[in-house]
């Protein structure tokens, strides 16, 4: 037991060192800027600007209503994510499925595939879409050709969404993937026997030994497109303006510390839907099996 | 595979692959537009060969990225492996958490607080520059951790237990067990937490743009600095590339993979298994009679090896930081705003070092990089985290370098090409001395319209942009203190107004605007522009030269200059941590000399103050009489214009308050 123990500590010490200096102290970094001013005395400003700030928005209808600005602007990136990631978990489940039961050699070579496009840069792929998506583009000129009407699809939060899902789908498949793989068939054989049916065994066996891979996709995506913001600039024709946005005009303007506490407030809400998600997770019996 | 899977794979693929589509037919393209194909032509790829700087980026990220996947291989799964044996609930959750929070902190937090971090470090050491490879390296490492310990971790714990110890019953060291059982079983996740770090890193742009030292340019990076002037064809070619270098390799790797000699070596490997329990049988035998003290120490071994691998890299990172030329200078401009060499232009930081060898005998480097925006420049700057040597900024910005004494006074006597600029150039406000600046360049803002979709009478004045009939194809700013500026030179206020007031108007002339807006944009006008997807657009007057060479059949792009509009200039300039002050001053006499100057001001197609190129025959005659007419309209006295109507630096209260503005704009 003894040896163990030391297999422990030698395995975990250099990570623990490492997670402590660049992982833990740059946060403290965060929250000391977030908490303080320019001349870096103690202030909670930063803090409550994010929460009092208001603008005048006028609607569609042409009514004007007051909002707070950075909570709207958390909420439409919030949207927006949530939007991409539940596409992509469902665009990504049954394909995961799918190549976890193909042959290993098959298996390889979608996976492979399925990788190859993140290996081009992502500007100059969300650049490609541009080309594809505008009105005057590859698609409005594929649907004129065969006698359709065009559709307006740049500058819309479809496009967005069609950015954030493309860029982000390979991190929702792999974890999915990786973890189906490793089922065990027999398991669903099993179930089958003992009297499941298809949707049983995808619901009580399935689904749940699949979890903690549908939780990291779903956190491999979610982030990233919350914070994004050079999607929306190029696919949104520069009118959606998220949270990403605020935090990069922040420190453009000079504002660090506000920056940083929205970075701040960002990351509590973050860790604590994380947390949230994970205990309840943790806590669900390990499938039905 | 059914059938229904097969379509539905296919379907994906055809979502995944069709930007990549696009790539390999417009890397193709004869013109250098991206969304209007004129042609075929190989010209871009013979560019990008020529395109030393862009190769360069490439190299670093490449070894980046290497460098930082395999070290967060190594450290991230005997983390994972230790994690897995953690029986404190505590701990474990407290490492669980730490994990996470690179993944679930946006990167341009991870950014920021890095910079932030190694900054403060430095300056405690008392170090010129903390930002090097091994900052930008360390923060790949940092984020690319968790995806290895997510990875793996699962694998680990879907393994059987009983695996491992099954083996070590049957006379397997602890050591052997882990590595003959339990790697092969959490083999699979350490390969896709490799790929995806690898992947990572080669993608990442927000966090090495805030670690990165002085010089040290990966490929997104430089792509991003393209943003003023636009990405080019050369780039999908080099996408194409890369595309076509990762499908041989797969090919190749699966040929080699075919099912008979996969077959053939899982019969070896099954005959060697038997060896080998033979082996350990005769091993286990022998162990009986002496127990080991072997196992705890190679463990030890292993463990140390791992962090040897770390200790390695750090000295190859070291030896790559620490170049071994004697003297470097460090400049640090716009994206595209020099001469590369492209389309058979004159490479002119290649001409220089080659110059200045002839010219004193000495070899010497030019570590050249970019910029995407004059705030860009100046947080870095400011951060004390880089040292450049030679800066281009923007007039309003050199004023504010001004103010806080971050810029060197220049010897003149150092720079006698200085005389050829116009009297116009000098004494202009950021510089009222001439004490600090050298011009480089200078422009204004016009208006370019589709002359096929706009009424000739419409144009002349701001008011196009604000004009119903063309709603939703007019393209305004995708930055606060342009957009804000159409606004008020459309009103004849002051862009320097102190007063809150006049800038609430222009917010609401903007508002008004907005309905009629198609897009706030940057360089994404020349694709919208080219293509006839937008009519109207405000940008820089040289800008438009390079649209309307690229224009499709059926756009027409005219240009005009309102007024009153926004003249700029940007300049040379020696920033205070310079660190060959004369060599600076050397490299930016050389800029102005003839040859250099006339190749930079054909390229970057803004005006030029050097009389050098405004008089040479040559210039004139390529530019031709409707380019220079634009170029160079008759002002009258620049220099009045330029101090009444350019930006001015804005201290941060108003800064602030433009933010809020463009917010607000923003979000309606």
């Amino acid at each position: 037991m003894k040896k163990d123990l030391l297999t422990k500590r030698l395995t975990i010490a250099p990570y623990g060192a490492w997670a402590v200096l660049f992982i833990v102290v740059p946060l403290v970094f965060v929250a000391y800027y977030a908490f303080t001013d320019d001349s870096f005395r103690f202030t909670t400003a930063n803090i409550t600007r994010f929460f009092t700030t208001t603008a005048n928005v006028t609607d569609e209808t042409g009514a004007a209503r007051e909002v707070h600005t950075y909570l709207l602007i958390f909420g439409r990136s919030l949207k927006l994510a949530v939007i991409s990631t539940v596409i992509c978990l469902l665009l990504g489940y049954p394909l995961a499925y799918i190549i976890s039961r193909a042959s290993d050699r098959a298996q390889k070579i979608i996976i492979t595939f399925i990788m190859i496009p993140m290996w081009m840069n992502f500007l100059i792929r969300t650049y490609a879409w541009m080309t594809i998506l505008q009105d005057t583009g590859i698609l409005n000129n594929a649907l004129t050709a065969l006698g359709l009407s065009r559709i307006k699809i740049i500058g819309t939060e479809t496009a967005v969404v069609v950015g954030m899902v493309y860029d982000y789908f390979p991190y929702m498949i792999l974890p999915l993937y990786s973890i189906m793989a490793k089922m065990d068939t027999k398991l669903f054989e099993a179930a089958r026997d003992l009297g499941c049916s298809g949707a049983g065994v995808l619901r009580r066996v399935i689904f749940p030994l699949s979890l903690p891979g549908v939780l990291n996709g779903i956190t491999m995506v979610l982030i990233p497109s919350i914070s994004t913001f050079y999607i929306s600039q190029k696919l949104g024709d520069g009118k959606f303006f998220l949270i990403g946005d605020a935090i990069e005009g922040q420190y453009t303007a000079n504002n660090l510390h506000f920056a940083a506490a929205i970075a701040f407030i960002l990351m509590v809400i973050l860790l604590i839907c994380m947390a949230v998600m994970r205990r309840a997770v943790d806590k669900r019996p390990t499938g039905g099996v | 595979m059914k059938l229904s899977g097969k379509i539905y794979t296919a379907l994906i693929f055809i979502f995944l692959f069709a930007p990549i589509a696009i790539l390999l037919v417009f890397s193709f393209n004869e013109a250098r537009s991206l969304s209007v194909f004129s042609g075929f032509s190989l010209k871009w790829y013979g560019e990008l060969f020529r395109d030393s700087d862009t190769l360069k980026s490439v190299q670093n990220t490449l070894i980046v990225a290497v460098c930082a996947s395999v070290i967060a291989t190594a450290m991230g799964t005997a983390a994972a492996v230790g994690i897995d044996k953690l029986r404190s609930r505590y701990i474990r959750t407290a490492l669980d958490t730490v994990t996470n929070i690179p993944m679930i902190n946006p990167d341009i937090i991870t950014g920021i607080s890095m910079m932030l971090m190694f900054v403060f470090v430095g300056r405690l050491f008392g170090a010129a520059t903390s930002l090097n490879f091994a900052t930008i390296l360390i923060a790949h490492i940092t984020f690319c951790l968790p995806y290895v310990i997510l990875q793996v971790l699962p694998k680990l714990q879907q393994m059987d237990k009983a695996l491992p110890e099954a083996a070590m019953d049957l006379g397997c060291t602890p050591m052997r067990a882990f590595l003959k059982v339990e790697v092969p079983e959490i083999m699979p996740g350490i390969i896709t937490g490799f790929i995806m770090s690898f992947t990572l890193s080669l993608d990442d742009f927000v966090i090495s743009y805030f670690t990165t030292g002085t010089g040290f340019q990966t490929l997104p990076i430089r792509i991003y600095n393209m943003t003023k002037k636009t990405v080019t064809p050369k780039m999908y070619a080099l996408a194409t590339i890369i595309f076509f270098v990762i499908l041989a390799l797969m090919l190749l790797s699966n040929l080699a993979d075919n099912d008979d000699s996969r077959q053939l070596r899982a019969m070896r490997k099954a005959k060697r298994a038997a060896r080998r329990a033979e082996r350990a049988a005769e091993r286990a035998a022998r162990l009986q009679k002496a127990p080991p003290a072997l196992s705890a120490r190679k463990k030890t071994v292993i463990a140390v090896s791992a962090g040897a691998v770390a200790v390695i890299a750090a000295i190859v990172m070291i030896i790559a930081s620490s170049d071994n030329q004697p003297r470097v200078l460090n400049v640090y401009n716009w994206g595209e705003y020099i001469s590369d060499g492209s389309e058979g232009s004159m490479d002119v930081i290649k001409e220089f070092e080659k110059w200045y060898r002839a010219e004193y005998g000495e070899k010497i480097k030019v570590n050249y990089s970019t910029f995407a925006s004059n705030e860009d420049m100046y947080a870095k700057l400011a951060s004390g985290a880089v040292s450049y040597d030679v800066i281009v900024p923007s007039d309003y910005m050199i004023a504010r370098l001004v103010d806080e004494g971050m810029l060197l006074p220049l010897n003149y006597d150092n720079i006698p090409n200085y005389q050829y600029i116009g009297e116009d150039f000098r004494g202009l406000f950021y510089d009222p001395d001439n004490l600090y600046t050298v011009p480089y360049t200078y422009n204004f803002v016009g208006i370019i319209y589709d002359a096929n979709v706009v009424d000739e009478a419409d144009t002349g004045t701001w008011d196009l942009m604000w004009n119903p009939k063309y709603a939703r194809q007019i393209l305004q700013f995708n930055n606060s203190r342009d957009a804000f500026g159409t606004a008020m030179y459309r009103a004849g206020i002051s862009v320097n107004d102190p007063d809150y007031a006049v800038w609430d108007a222009a917010l609401e002339s903007l508002l008004e605007q907005r309905p009629l807006v198609k897009s706030y944009v940057m360089d994404e006008i020349y694709n919208m522009m080219e293509s006839g997807e937008a009519a109207i657009a405000a940008y820089y007057a040289g800008d438009y030269f390079t649209m309307a060479d690229a224009q499709a059949d059926n756009v027409d792009l005219q240009f005009y200059c309102p007024e009153p509009t926004n003249y700029f200039v940007d300049a040379m300039c020696i920033p205070a941590c310079c660190e060959d002050k004369e060599l600076a001053e050397i490299f930016i006499n050389y800029m102005l000399s003839e040859e250099p100057a006339i190749a930079n001001a054909e390229y970057i197609c803004y005006a030029c103050p050097n009389s050098l190129v405004t008089e040479n025959e040559e210039y004139l005659e390529d530019m031709g009489e409707e380019a220079l007419a634009i170029l160079y309209p008759d002002l009258g006295s620049f220099a009045e214009l330029f101090n009444e109507y350019a930006y001015r630096n804005l201290d941060t209260e108003h800064l602030d308050y433009l933010n809020t503005l463009w917010e607000t704009l923003k979000i309606n």
